[in-house]
């Protein structure tokens, strides 16, 4: 860190996903004036069910620009093709580059172990530019990096190779209703329901319009309600008080970057 | 002026054409088509190995029971098998091998297809997802096999990993939207092998192949090149004379009683799964079986659709 602040990226495979996994965290950091970008590295644009291609890409990139605004940092998406993410070694520059421009602390991503090969591969990417973002002659073009960041995961279900390990859990019921504005700002992938969705779930008239909108914000509430969850991760850094937590989002350190103490971790999260 | 005037009038009666067709205006694209699945009432089963043999070994007895009760079984090669042999290779091979998983296709009951892609060469490729993608959407698939991504050959394990990329992408409309998307995720299973790391294979479902043994064991005979002459990693020392009958039968039983015990070894591994499906004493007497890992990336399916997936057990 070369000031008090922090320069947290995180990477997502959708124009959503960072925001479904870290929009609380992002949120407070950039509460406290800490540096935080979220970047998804492809447009979404296979991600609804009645329109796709470049039109769609933009629509979601004005969907993350709102969502950017909400949470008080940016939220940007690279144009490549939703459903066309690969590892390749492209990517994987283009990866470093961005952590370096960052200049970040922190990079988080998905895990490479999650259910969509787009998720898959931007765990794959995030972990290959890991060290890859210290070595002065690879892409030479860009600063490297005098220090190796912090990578975390963000959390999954999945259990193989291996379940995910919640080593750091921060609470989000102060800025629960920034992350479900999202959601609501999200609007052709909550609200219409994405690409497996049909044009019935959205009703024509205003009431049922209304009652859509409370439909999603209710489910996303629950689906953020993750205390239960991540209890015991609470219980370690809140003590007592994480009975009392509601909503929360929690994360895990990847091998490949710079490994912190137990307590160097909780400093660099908000509380 | 007139140049003008009549393509003005021709683009006219196109879009006087399209509007009577069907809306093709760029405005108003038609939305792809989810596929139209079979009212038959009937199972649809579709299997990816990576060699012209290796569903057979992994899948080939539950295929058997599935097509015997008029369900919809496929077999899958992801590549032609071309260099699996000591002293043949290339598209003679690869002709060879297609004849051979045609003949124990008919054996089983099921369809085949064999993709011309070199054996050895299978990669984790954009182009390869979509093929595997577009293969499970037209096969309409309730069910998926493949390889664990940790077996032991590169071509077994990017089978593995191109199958899992096409779970739940087989159901996104706008990918690969050529091909009729599929409404449901199909359940994704993986095949049995004996790697540990990073994680060993968990039997999720163990059927008993008892009753099919001699048609598993007949396929293993037809694939010829594989097995009586060893494939890849044989030599003429194996090969007796073919006019030689009794040196051909006695190479012909070193095959089955090899296979066999394969085929048992996975009963034995793998009882505490069968007697999970058979109960204990009908599990204590399966001489020969089959097992399946669930793959995260699919559909989940709770016990009692394991059993319509299987309708094997009497349990």
């Amino acid at each position: 860190m070369a000031s008090e602040k922090l320069r947290v990226i995180v990477f997502g495979a959708h124009p959503d996903d960072c925001e479904y996994v870290a929009a609380g965290t992002g949120a407070k950091w950039a509460a406290k004036g800490h540096a935080v970008k979220f970047v998804a590295l492809t447009n979404g644009d296979v991600g609804h069910f009645a329109m796709a291609g470049g039109p769609l890409a933009r629509r979601r990139a004005k969907e993350l620009a709102a969502c950017g605004k909400i949470l008080g940092l940016t939220s940007v998406s690279l144009d490549n093709h939703d459903g066309e993410l690969m590892p390749t070694l492209e990517n994987r520059k283009t990866v470093v580059r961005l952590i370096r421009d960052w200049r970040a602390d922190i990079v988080i991503s998905h895990r490479p172990n999650d259910y969509h090969p787009d998720h898959r591969y931007t765990g794959v990417l995030v972990q290959d530019a890991a060290y890859m973002v210290t070595v002065p002659f690879f892409c030479s073009d860009t600063p490297h990096l005098a220090a190796n960041p912090l990578f975390l995961y963000c959390d999954d279900k999945f259990q193989k190779p291996a379940p995910f390990s919640p080593d750091i859990a921060v609470a989000i019921d102060d800025v629960v209703e920034k992350k479900l504005d999202c959601f609501e700002a999200l609007e052709s992938q909550f609200y219409e329901g994405g690409c497996n969705a049909t044009a019935d779930l959205v009703p024509s008239d205003a009431a049922g319009k209304a009652a859509r909108r409370k439909q999603v914000r209710d489910r996303m509430r629950g689906e953020f309600a993750r205390g239960e969850r991540f209890r015991k991760a609470l219980e370690k850094r809140y003590g007592k008080k994480a009975a009392k937590v509601e909503y929360a989002e929690a994360f895990e350190v990847c091998e490949y970057g710079r490994q912190p103490s137990a307590e160097e971790l909780d400093k660099l999260f908000p509380l | 002026m007139s140049r003008i005037a009549w393509s003005l009038g021709l683009w006219m009666a196109l879009a006087g054409c399209a509007t009577s067709t069907g809306d093709v205006s760029p405005m108003k694209a038609p939305l792809p088509a989810p596929a139209q699945l079979p009212q038959d009432g009937k199972l649809r089963i579709i299997a990816f190995g990576a060699h012209p043999d290796d569903c057979e070994l992994r899948e080939g007895g539950a295929a058997v029971k599935w097509a015997a009760l008029g369900h919809h079984v496929k077999f899958v090669s992801c590549t032609n098998g071309d260099i699996g042999h000591w002293n043949m290779a290339g598209g003679p091979l690869a002709m060879r091998r297609a004849a051979e998983v045609k003949q124990t296709s008919k054996l089983l009951g099921i369809s085949h297809e064999v993709l011309d892609i070199h054996d050895g060469e299978l990669m984790v490729t954009m182009e390869n997802r979509r093929t595997i993608c577009r293969l499970i959407r037209e096969w309409k698939a309730d069910l998926v096999i493949s390889h664990r991504p940790n077996d032991y050959h590169p071509d077994h394990r990017y089978v593995g990993v191109l199958v899992m990329d096409a779970a739940y992408m087989v159901t996104v409309p706008f990918f690969c939207p050529d091909t009729p998307y599929l409404t449901k995720n199909p359940v994704f299973l993986f095949s049995e092998d004996a790697f540990q790391r990073p994680n060993p294979f968990t039997p999720d479902i163990a059927v008993a192949i008892d009753d099919v043994i001699e048609k598993k064991l007949a396929a293993v005979e037809a694939l010829h090149s594989q097995f009586f002459e060893g494939g890849a990693n044989g030599h003429a020392g194996l090969v007796p004379d073919p006019n030689d009958a009794e040196k051909v039968a006695a190479r012909k039983k070193v095959v089955r009683e090899n296979f066999s015990k394969r085929f048992a070894a996975t009963a034995t591994k793998h009882r505490a799964a069968l007697e999970a499906y058979y109960g204990k004493d009908e599990a204590a007497k399966v001489g020969f079986a089959e097992a399946f890992e669930i793959c995260e990336y699919g559909r989940r399916p709770a016990p009692d659709e394991i059993r319509k997936l299987f309708p094997f057990y009497t349990k």
